[in-house]
Formats: C-alpha cells, sequence, structure tokens
C-alpha cells in the first residue's frame, strides 16, 4: 500500500472488500470481548485491582508495547502491520497469563476459558488483517514479536512476584484492548475508504 | 589483723548479674559501705594498698589488681606473698598478679614494697568474679523469605572445667534505633569441647525492611565456684542488610500465614511513600528507615483465592505484594476405608475446615499404611470443595489387616486421621452388572448376574427385589459362594404364571458393611398355567322361557393364568347335552333353546396352556313364595345388603341386581358371595344416583339357587324432578279439594317420603304470590306424609278469595319442583241476602218514619219552608251567601247578582275505573226535598254477584306472562261513572276545539300538572271567566261524611249562582286502591273479614 497503486483509491474487489468487512466485523466484536475479558480479569485479583484510582504503571514487555500516539498518523498500512504484528504476540503473553491464573486462581475455570478464547481470537484477528495485508500488497513483518514477548513474560513470571504477574496480566489484557481496539479503528479507515 | 571481707564491685559492671547476690540490697549496700570506709581508714594510717580485685576468665587463674596507697608508686612493688602456700611469694614490679586459683577458704595476702610499706588482704574465692572471655559469634545469616537469622557462635568449652552451665543472651538490633528489638537468654552446659551453638530467630518486620543486628555475651556457672558469676562483654554487632533491588520492594513476598495471625508488611523505597493499604483498606504507615515505611495488620482474614493483595504508592509507583491468609488442614474427618472388590481399598474423608488456600497452597494428603509400608498420595482436584475426597490405596494380595494413616500439609501445618480395618469386613461390592431372566417353569425363574471383583474367600449376600405390575413388591435374600470374576445364579421361585414382574438385584458381604446399589430392573414374564377355576357363571331364562342365557365373567389375571383363549359351554340334563365350544373371548354370553327342565350349565375356560375346572349351575331356581320387597339406599357408588344366615345354604350366596326400568330378564351384574357370609357391599360404576336397582339375593343348595330377598334401592337418593300432577275437584264458598297423582318412577329419583302443600290468598298478577317466601305469615303449609294419600280438603277459606296453591313431592334427596294454581273460591250467599235485605228493611223505615213525621207535621213544614208569602229573610240561602260574601274577599265575585242561571253540563270523568270483579247495583238514592241547594250525596248499594273465578296457573312464570295459560274469569262489574270514563286516548282532546259555550274555569282533579296545563289552556280560551280563585275550594269525595255536612266550609256547593257545583259530584280517583273501593261500598265486603282489604 506504500506503492502508488496502494496510495491511490483503491478499487476493492468484492471478496477483498467482503474479507475486510469480515475482519471489521471480528475486531469490532473482540473490542466488546476484550472489556469483558479485562472487566473479568479485575475482579478475579481482588482489590483494589479494579478501584478507580488504581493504577500500577506498565511494566516492559520486550516485544510488544502499547499503541504510540504517534500511531495516528502512520500510513494505514504501517498501522495494520503494527496490529498484525501486536496481535500476533498477543496469543503468548495471554497463554501466560492464563498458565499463571490457572495457578493462582484454580477455581474461576471462567476467566481460564476467557483468556484461552481471546489468545485464539487474538490469533485469528492477526491473521485475518494479515491476509488483508497481503491482498492490498503488503507483507506482514512475521511472527518475531510473539517469541520475543513470550520468552519475557515466562521469565517475568517465573521470577517475579505474584502481585507482579497479576499486574503483568492486567497489562497484558489491557494491551489486548487495546490493540483489538485499534485495529478496529484502522480496519474502519479501510472500510470507509480512507486510505492513507 | 587485716581482714577484707568484701569486694566492691566496679563501677563499670553495675549493670552486670551478680549470681550470689543472695541477700536482699539495702543491706548488701551497707555491709559494703561499712567496708570501704574501714578498709580505707586502715590504708591511710599505714599507706597500704586499696581496692584489691581478683577476676577469673575460666576459673583457673586467678586476675588481681589493687591500686597503690598514697605516696607509693606502683613501681615499688617488691613481692607478693600468700601466707599458706608454698613458693607463696611472687615478685613483681606492679599492682597486677596472676594467681593460680586458690583453694576454698580465706588467703592472707601480703604486698611487700620496695620501701618497706606492707600491705595485708584476706583473698577468698568468694571474692572474686567469674568473666569468661567475650563470646565471637561464627557467623551471622538471614533468610530474607522467611525473615529469619541465622546466628553460630562456638562456646570454647574447652577451657572451662566441666560441666558448667553457660548462660547465653543475644540482642538483635533494628535500625534505626539500636534499640535491642529482640533480647533472649537461653541456657547450655560446656562440656569440656568446643561446640558450635545455633540461633535462629524469625522477625516480624521482613529482613528487607532494615538493617538488623546481632551481639552476644555469656556467663559460666560452676557448681564448684563460689565467686562472682559476671556476664561477659557483648560480642561486636554482626549486621545484616538486604541489597535492594528494583523489582521488588514490599515485603514479605507471597507470604502464606494463619488467618487471624498479626503481619507487618514494609515497603523499601527511595522516595516518599504516599499510602499503604491491604484490600481496599488503607492503614497508617510506620516508618522504618529511610522512605522506608510499614503497615502493621492484625487479625488478618482469610483471603480469596488469588490472595490478599497489600499495596504501597509512592509518588511515582505503585508497589505490592501478595498475602495468602488461611488455616492449617483440619483434621480429616469420617474417614472410611472400604473396598468394591478387594482389588484396591477406596478411602474416602472429609477434609473439615476449608483452609481458604488453593493452588500450591492447597493441602495436599497422603495415605500411608503402615503395614505394607506403601503410601499414596492425593492429587488435587480444584473443583473439589467440601465434598469427600477419595484416594484408592492398591491391595496387596493376602493382606487383610490395614492400618492406615491419613496427613494432609499445608504451608500452614499438618493434621493427621487414621483408621484401623480388617478389609473383609468392609466389602461393598460393585453394581451387579448384565442381569438376565430364564423361564424354568410357570412360577419358577432363573436370575443370573456378573460381580466384578475377588470374592474367592467370602460369602455374597445378595437381595432379590421382585415387583409386579400391580407395584406389589417382594425382597428375597439369597447367599452365594463368592467366585473372581464370576457370573452368579439363583432360583426365584413362587411366582405367579403370566404375570409380568421386575427383578433387580443388590449384593453385599455375610459379614455386612453396606449394600452396593441396585441392579438395573429387568422385566420378564413368566409362563402360562392352565386356568385354576372356572368363570364365575350365572344364568337367566328368556322372557318367553324358551331359551337359557348363560352368563360368565371374565377370570381375574392371577386366576386366569394367562390369555383366555375360548370359553366352552355345555347344558346336560339326565336325557341329553347340548354344547357350545370355543366362544372366543372376550364373549361372556351364550345363550341355548333348552326347555324348561332341569339342566345343568358347566362352562370351562381354555388358554394356551390349557382348560380350567368347570364352573356349573343348575338351570332351574327353587321356588320361594316368602319374598318380601325390601327398601335400601346406598353411598357414594356403593350400597350395603345384610341378610341372616341360612344354614340350608351350602354352596354360597349369589347377589345380581339390574336396573328396575329394564325389561326382563334383566342382569346388569352379579356377584357370588362365600355361604358364611350375611353381608355384603355392592360396588359397580354403573351405579348411578337417582335410579332405582333391584337387588335379588340367591342361596345356593345341593338342587340350585334360591330366592332369598328381593331389595330395591338407590345408590344415592335424588330429589324429584317432576311436580306432582294435581287438580281441583271441588270448590265451595270456604273450602278447595284438591287431588293429585303418582310420579313415575323414572322421575320420582327416590323413595316418595310425602308431599308439600302451601296455600295463601294471591292472584295470579300479584307479585308476592309468584313465588312462596320462607317464613311468610300468610302462607299455610301441610305436610302429607301418608304417600297414600291422594286427595286435601283445604278448609276455612274466604268466599270469593283467590288463593294459590302449590303441591311438591320430596325424598330423602329434596323437594321436587312445584306446581301451582290458582283457585277463587265461591261466594258466600248468606252474606249476599243479608246485604240485599238490611239495606232495603233501613230504607223503609226511614221513609216510613219520614212519612209519618211529614204528616204529623204538615203545617210547620208549610209554614217554614213553603210559607204562602216567603220572607227573604228566612232564606238560607241568601245568609250563606252572605256570610261567605263578607267572610272572604276573595269570593267577591260570588255575590248574588243577577244572573241567567248556566247550563247544565255533564262533566268527564278523568278517572279510570279500576278492575272490579264484584257485580254491583248501583241504586241513586232519592233526593231528600227538604234539604235546599246542598250537594245530593249519592249512596251506592251494591249487590254483587259473581260465579267462582277461577285461575289455574303451572309455576312457569314465562308461561304465565305469555297468556298461554287457560282462564276462566266471571266478572259482572256496573259502574255508576263506567258509561261516563273515558279511554285515555280520549282525555287527550284539546278543550279548546270543543264548540259551544264552556264555563271558563276548570278544577284541578288529578295533579298539579294537570292543572298548569288546564289553566295554560284555558288562558287561551276568549269570553267571560270567572275570578274565583278554585285552590280555596276543597274537594271531597261524595261518599265522605262531609259532603252532606251544612255546616261545613265547603258550603259553596249549596250556592244557587254555582256555576260549577256539578264538578264535585266526580269523585277522585283513588290512586292506592286497585278496586273501585271508593266508588261505593259493597254488602258482600262489609260483612266479610278481609283484612286485605
Amino acid at each position: 500500500m506504500e506503492d502508488p497503486q496502494a496510495d491511490s483509491s483503491i478499487s476493492f474487489l468484492p471478496h477483498l472488500e467482503a474479507k475486510i468487512r469480515q475482519t471489521h466485523n471480528l475486531a469490532r466484536l473482540l473490542t466488546k470481548y476484550a472489556e469483558q475479558l479485562l472487566e473479568e480479569y479485575v475482579q478475579q485479583q481482588g482489590d483494589p485491582f479494579g478501584m478507580p484510582g488504581f493504577s500500577p504503571p506498565r511494566l516492559s514487555l520486550a516485544g510488544l508495547s502499547g499503541p504510540s500516539p504517534s500511531h495516528a498518523g502512520l500510513p494505514l498500512s504501517e498501522r495494520l502491520r503494527l496490529d498484525a504484528a501486536a496481535l500476533g504476540a498477543l496469543p503468548a503473553l495471554l497463554d501466560a497469563v492464563r498458565r499463571h491464573q490457572a495457578e493462582l486462581n484454580p477455581r474461576s475455570p471462567r476467566l481460564q476459558r476467557s483468556l484461552e478464547e481471546a489468545a485464539r481470537q487474538a490469533r485469528a484477528l492477526g491473521a485475518a488483517v494479515e491476509t488483508v495485508l497481503a491482498a492490498l500488497g503488503s507483507a506482514a513483518r512475521g511472527p518475531g514479536p510473539e517469541h520475543s514477548a513470550t520468552t519475557a513474560l515466562s521469565t517475568a513470571n517465573s521470577a517475579a512476584s505474584i502481585f507482579s504477574a497479576k499486574v503483568l496480566g492486567l497489562q497484558v489484557c489491557g494491551l489486548y484492548g487495546e490493540w483489538v481496539n485499534r485495529t478496529e479503528g484502522d480496519l474502519s479507515q479501510l472500510v470507509h475508504g480512507g486510505v492513507a | 589483723m587485716d581482714v577484707y571481707s568484701g569486694w566492691k564491685q566496679p563501677s563499670w559492671m553495675v549493670d552486670s548479674k551478680r549470681m550470689r547476690m543472695t541477700l536482699n540490697l539495702p543491706w548488701l549496700l551497707s555491709a559494703l559501705t561499712l567496708l570501704h570506709l574501714t578498709i580505707q581508714a586502715h590504708s591511710l594510717k599505714r599507706g597500704a594498698a586499696q581496692d584489691l580485685k581478683c577476676t577469673t576468665k575460666n576459673m583457673h587463674v586467678w586476675d588481681c589488681t589493687w591500686s597503690a596507697s598514697a605516696g607509693v608508686s606502683p613501681g615499688t612493688v617488691k613481692e607478693v606473698c600468700i601466707k599458706d602456700r608454698l613458693n607463696s611469694c611472687h615478685r613483681l614490679e606492679s599492682t597486677n598478679i596472676k594467681i593460680a586459683a586458690l583453694s576454698p577458704g580465706d588467703h592472707e595476702v601480703t604486698i611487700n614494697y620496695l620501701n618497706g610499706f606492707q600491705n595485708k588482704f584476706t583473698l577468698n574465692e568468694k571474692d572474686v568474679s567469674l568473666i569468661p572471655d567475650t563470646p565471637e559469634s561464627l557467623n551471622l545469616s538471614a533468610d530474607f523469605s522467611t525473615s529469619t537469622l541465622h546466628l553460630r557462635w562456638n562456646d570454647r568449652g574447652s577451657a572451662f572445667p566441666y560441666p558448667s552451665n553457660a548462660t547465653w543472651e543475644i540482642k538483635v538490633l533494628q535500625n534505626p534505633s539500636m534499640e535491642p528489638v529482640k533480647l533472649v537468654s537461653f541456657n547450655t552446659t560446656l562440656s569440656g569441647q568446643d561446640i558450635v551453638h545455633h540461633w535462629n530467630w524469625t522477625s516480624d518486620l521482613p529482613l528487607q525492611c532494615a538493617p538488623h543486628s546481632v551481639g552476644i555475651r555469656w556467663y559460666i556457672d560452676h557448681h564448684r565456684f563460689s565467686g562472682y558469676k559476671v556476664w561477659s562483654d557483648w560480642s561486636l554487632l554482626k549486621n545484616i542488610s538486604w541489597t535492594p533491588n528494583s523489582e521488588t520492594n514490599v515485603f514479605p513476598q507471597d507470604k502464606v500465614i494463619l488467618a487471624g495471625s498479626d503481619i507487618t508488611f514494609c515497603c523499601v523505597s527511595q522516595t516518599k511513600v504516599l499510602s499503604g493499604q491491604i484490600g481496599r483498606t488503607f492503614c497508617p504507615l510506620i516508618h522504618l528507615y529511610g522512605e522506608n515505611v510499614a503497615i502493621r495488620i492484625q487479625n488478618i482474614s482469610v483471603s480469596e483465592n488469588s490472595g490478599t493483595n497489600v499495596v504501597f504508592t509512592t509518588e511515582d509507583n505503585v508497589y505490592g505484594t501478595v498475602v495468602f491468609a488461611g488455616y492449617p488442614p483440619d483434621v480429616p474427618q469420617k474417614l472410611n476405608c472400604e473396598t468394591h472388590d478387594f482389588k484396591e481399598i477406596i478411602c474416602s474423608w472429609n477434609p473439615g475446615r476449608p483452609t481458604g488456600l488453593v493452588g500450591p497452597r492447597n493441602t495436599d494428603y497422603t495415605l500411608s499404611e503402615s503395614i505394607s509400608g506403601k503410601s499414596v498420595a492425593f492429587k488435587r482436584f480444584e473443583t473439589l470443595t467440601n465434598e469427600s475426597y477419595r484416594l484408592a490405596f492398591q491391595m496387596l494380595p493376602g493382606q487383610e489387616i490395614h492400618n492406615f494413616t491419613l496427613t494432609g500439609r499445608n504451608p500452614l501445618g499438618h493434621a493427621e486421621s487414621a483408621i484401623f480395618i480388617n478389609i473383609t469386613e468392609r466389602v461393598v461390592p460393585h453394581v451387579p452388572v448384565s442381569l438376565r431372566v430364564k423361564d424354568i417353569n410357570s412360577t419358577v425363574v432363573a436370575l443370573s448376574w456378573h460381580l466384578p471383583g475377588n470374592f474367592a474367600k467370602i460369602n455374597l449376600l445378595c437381595q432379590v427385589q421382585i415387583c409386579k405390575a400391580s407395584s406389589e413388591q417382594e425382597v428375597r435374600n439369597a447367599t452365594i459362594k463368592g467366585a473372581e470374576g464370576s457370573s452368579y445364579l439363583v432360583a426365584v421361585d413362587k411366582l405367579n404364571p403370566y404375570t409380568l414382574y421386575t427383578f433387580r438385584v443388590r449384593c453385599s458381604t455375610e459379614t455386612f458393611w453396606k449394600w452396593s446399589k441396585w441392579s438395573n430392573e429387568k422385566r420378564h414374564l413368566t409362563m402360562e398355567a392352565i386356568p385354576s377355576r372356572g368363570p364365575d357363571t350365572w344364568r337367566e331364562w328368556s322372557s318367553d322361557g324358551k331359551n337359557l342365557i348363560i352368563y360368565w365373567k371374565p377370570l381375574p389375571i392371577n386366576e386366569a393364568n394367562g390369555k383366555i383363549l375360548s370359553y366352552n359351554v355345555s347344558c346336560s340334563s339326565n336325557e341329553e347335552t347340548q354344547s357350545l365350544s370355543e366362544i372366543l373371548d372376550p364373549q361372556h354370553k351364550a345363550e341355548i333353546q333348552l326347555e324348561k327342565n332341569d339342566y345343568i350349565i358347566s362352562v370351562v375356560a381354555k388358554n394356551s396352556a390349557g382348560s380350567s375346572p368347570p364352573s356349573k349351575i343348575a338351570s332351574m331356581e327353587i321356588p320361594n313364595d316368602d319374598i318380601l320387597v325390601e327398601q335400601a339406599v346406598g353411598m357414594g357408588k356403593r350400597i350395603f345388603l345384610s341378610w341372616h344366615p341360612d344354614p340350608n345354604m351350602t354352596c354360597d350366596y349369589v347377589i345380581k341386581w339390574c336396573n328396575s326400568s329394564r325389561s326382563e330378564p334383566c342382569l346388569m351384574d352379579w356377584i357370588k358371595v362365600p355361604s358364611n357370609s350375611t353381608e355384603t357391599i355392592i360396588e359397580s360404576d354403573q351405579f348411578q344416583p337417582g335410579v332405582r336397582y333391584n337387588f335379588y339375593l340367591y342361596g345356593c343348595t345341593n338342587q340350585g339357587y334360591q330366592l332369598l330377598r328381593s331389595i330395591i334401592g338407590y345408590i344415592e337418593e335424588l330429589a324429584p324432578i317432576v311436580a306432582p300432577n294435581f287438580t281441583v275437584e271441588d270448590t265451595s264458598a270456604d273450602s278447595i279439594l284438591v287431588k293429585w297423582e303418582d310420579i313415575p318412577v323414572e322421575e320420582l329419583r327416590g323413595f316418595l317420603r310425602g308431599y308439600l302443600f302451601y296455600f295463601q290468598k294471591g292472584e295470579r298478577d300479584t307479585p308476592k304470590t309468584r313465588t312462596f317466601e320462607t317464613g311468610h305469615s300468610d302462607i299455610k303449609l301441610k305436610n302429607i306424609t301418608d304417600i297414600s294419600q291422594k286427595t286435601l280438603r283445604i278448609a276455612d277459606l274466604q268466599g270469593k278469595t283467590s288463593y294459590h296453591l302449590v303441591l311438591r313431592a320430596y325424598t330423602h334427596g329434596g323437594l321436587g319442583p312445584e306446581k301451582s294454581m290458582f283457585v277463587v273460591t265461591k261466594e258466600n250467599s248468606v252474606g249476599l241476602i243479608i246485604a240485599i235485605l238490611i239495606p232495603v228493611a233501613v230504607a223503609v223505615i226511614v221513609g216510613v218514619v219520614t212519612s209519618i213525621l211529614c204528616y204529623r207535621k204538615r203545617e210547620w213544614i208549610k209554614e217554614t219552608f213553603y210559607p204562602d208569602i216567603p220572607n227573604p229573610e228566612n232564606c238560607k240561602a241568601l245568609q250563606f251567601q252572605k256570610s261567605i260574601c263578607e267572610g272572604s274577599s276573595a269570593l267577591k265575585t260570588l255575590e248574588m247578582n243577577p244572573c241567567t242561571p248556566n247550563n247544565v253540563e255533564v262533566l268527564e270523568s278523568r278517572s279510570i275505573v279500576p278492575k272490579i270483579e264484584d257485580t254491583e247495583i248501583i241504586s241513586p238514592v232519592a233526593e231528600r226535598p227538604g234539604e235546599c241547594s246542598e250537594a245530593d250525596p249519592e249512596n251506592h248499594v251494591v249487590v254483587s254477584y259473581c260465579p267462582p273465578i277461577i285461575e289455574e296457573e303451572i309455576s312457569n312464570p314465562a308461561a304465565d306472562e305469555a297468556g298461554g295459560t287457560s282462564q276462566v274469569v266471571y266478572i259482572d262489574v256496573q259502574s255508576m261513572y263506567q258509561p261516563q270514563a273515558k279511554p285515555e286516548e280520549e282525555q287527550g282532546i284539546d278543550p279548546g276545539v270543543v264548540a259551544g259555550y264552556k264555563p271558563q274555569m276548570r278544577l284541578p282533579i288529578n295533579s298539579a300538572v294537570e292543572d298548569t296545563t288546564a289553566e295554560d289552556e284555558a288562558d287561551k280560551t276568549a269570553g267571560y271567566r270567572p275570578q274565583a280563585n278554585v285552590n280555596t275550594w276543597n274537594l271531597v269525595s261524595p261518599d265522605s261524611p262531609r259532603s252532606t255536612d251544612s255546616n261545613s266550609e265547603i258550603v259553596s256547593f249549596g250556592s244557587p249562582c254555582s256555576i260549577n257545583s256539578r264538578q264535585f259530584l266526580i269523585p277522585p280517583k283513588d290512586e292506592d286502591s286497585p278496586k273501585s273501593n271508593g266508588g261505593g261500598w259493597s254488602f258482600t265486603n262489609f260483612f266479610q273479614n278481609k283484612p286485605n282489604d
């Protein structure tokens, strides 16, 4: 999409347009799921998680960070590539959080199921965005971030305290929501033909 | 001799412990002070040495020092000699000497100086202080995760005589205050060898929160050393401090503690900590060291699954930790071990109080068997909460006795429970499976099932549950030799043929512990057998007596023993035998043409297994002429019958019944009752209330059946559905004769118990006679309980009066509908005659007397009333008119003026003549010539004749209203007003339309409305109009006595100038009276007592 063809107005093929709309709908659906996941997560961690004013600082996650403020200023194709990369890294993080919660909250199978589904849905959405990118002639960056994020989180989980793991899980759930939401916004622009 | 008996403790040892300090402190202080003063006095006087002090570190060598006397330098000491010791003099040049320990007791010590001075001391072991060397700790380490300090040191026991007791004191200092946060002492024994000791201490405050320092000192107590025992110096402090890292700043981390305990959390921070909270509760901060703070949680409550969060907030970050507060494992409760198959032992228990800890902190259980030495661990199931836990233990061959110990552990502790069992007494077999049923014969089946497990060494006790379709249930026990993994077989007998059974099995052992669960059910239909008896049989001759109808009942399933396929019927006598074969079920009746002779009827039922024994009955009955018909009433669907025992009846009794309204042969059903019975209850769904049934009781003898009793009865009596049909046979002036007919049995619906007859005065259209109100005083009631009575005469009635008659039949089921009739009694002829004769006689008498008086006073009368020359002053008419005119200005228009007499006009009567049943003969009385200008009273002489008015009414209001009831009314009415009466439509004619002269005044007669209308209409009429106010005139009925009173106010009637006096001849309508009572008196009524009138 960075080539002249992409920068000009794109004439969507019907199946591509349908794919984009489908991916957008998926992202919109996952946005709601991500809100529910975050709500359920903080509910299971006990106070003061979820209380107003409780905002622990973000821990550093190698390979994945929240959408930067400059994200909106990037070209759409670049934004989608970042979205796909983040969505590719999230499943491993969500799985690590699920494993930790399985030990910490073994009697909350619903949270574990939600985390498991969130990982699967993030993977599906990331794959869908990559498909769209490929159809538009732009390739994604590959599976690099997932591996590095997994390693980072595994290390953090094993060495860090339970409180840190809780905060880390909170951060992962928050990142999941942010990236899904951002992806939904970027796909929305694509749906409406607003290619930068 | 200088005697030293005491030694003053150095000032720096004030806080040291004196172990021989047996006296109380004031006394000791006084003695020491006195001793010191004494020594000072001697020294000053002689220039002697002062303050000889001896200490020892190991009780082997004493180290004594003293201070030189004034004026003597320490270097001038020549020698020190101890008196009772060989080689007791030691040369030296200082005020310090080390000597070997002296034996107990006093020793004289002499110090010689170069200048010749000499000091003498008395030295005793009691004055020597044992001050061990300062201990040296070898190592101080810390376990930060548990906040525990570990201290190691050597007691150097080889340097001391042994055994000696060593008392140690350890202090822990915590920055920044450096005040001991812990001071602990304990004893050890010196064994002559160097021993390394350990001491652990767990801090309430996490060690990471502040630097900690540890010091140690000691003293020694030896039983043979009588001197002072003094603490050593404190060792050098050993320090422990934590090197902070960037990730963890809150301590303790992830700790598991007992719920209800107290705990301190600290936050190590380089920046200012703003708040500390546990959960959502903020706690006051305790400042520790630098920016480090702590919070103290007391009585912490049980945590959630994910733990309790403790969070410290700084200006730029949030730090936290998680604490898990819970309980140690409860003692496992209800520990029970049993086996299902002798292969493994299942132990189950209840964990008791929840620990509140999950995941890695949950309780781990271990089941150990002490005899075999084997143990198994419990695999954690997080979904389990309070239900029983189960653990399987593999059995060892040949081991029956087991001693199990179950131990539960979690980070807060452990608990255990034990059980000792003989496993052969704790057997709960598995559920029997593969249950099968096999027929042996019609009453025996073989039951087999499989029971997994090795029961070779024991006997099994099994139960077979047998259920019939009728929900009858039976359980039979069977003891079976056990086997390994085998099927088991038992025979179940005493079953019923052709019966559907449901079987199921469960097992235990002979040494009963518990039953297994029931196996699945198995349904089985047993084989058929021949019917156990013949069917119940009855017979009836047809109405023409030519055919014999044979009835039989289907056999009940428990006697049919199979599906009945057909019946065989045969009739045999001495001469012949007739048979009917293969009458297929479900036909249960056969008809055979027979002569009326004695036959024996035989009925046989057949199923696939064979034929039943024959059921026999004689065709003829034994006659019985002495039969009475009795009555019986049942209840619900049942009726109870009883009879006297009859020894002649040897077989049984038969009761048959039928609907009484059916034609012969009538047979609904029959039952057989054993011959020893005297009563029975007959119950049938066919019975209906209100239907009459005939019941016949037959007794059975060897010769046949004989009718014993005949009973008519109802299951339930109901009220009749029709009213008795009754008529009036005769009517007189004071009585009525009523006759009625029987009600048909089908409509009676019960045994007739009597009739209710009501009557009262009333006519058909009178509302109050429509229905008889309960308790009405006018209603007369006759209860006729003699049901054979069919007539009733009602006497003491009033003549020529309408009566309402009602007749109802009743049973125990209630009252039937009513039938009513209206009857008018005849008139009383004697009263009629009297009513005619008395007025005539009175009139004649009055006439005769009047004639006589007039004749005798004819001159006076002539002079008075008819003089030859009339005197106007004597004219009453003029006097009357004068008084009237004077008394009322409103009547001035009636003053005598020359006027032309008015025409006579006949007025129309506005009243509607009411219905008059009486026949009235009205005769106007002759005018009295002497009564000038007064209104003529009209006397009515009423002579009535009225034939009886008969009104027949069936209580059917609709029919009444429709006028469908035949009615004959004889009415002869004459009225003086009747010819003048006009229909209502004629009254509406506008008077203004009438031609010719009309008086311009009309009098109100009926209502004010009409007055207004009339006046309005009169206003429209032109011409002369008298101005009399007619409202001042009173209207009086002519039959009123006032109308004849000449002195009354209504004297204007007699005015010769009256223009409308005739109006008062018309009586007003009496709205309240339905009859023309105002029109005159009836002699009939006069002589009759009619309170209603």
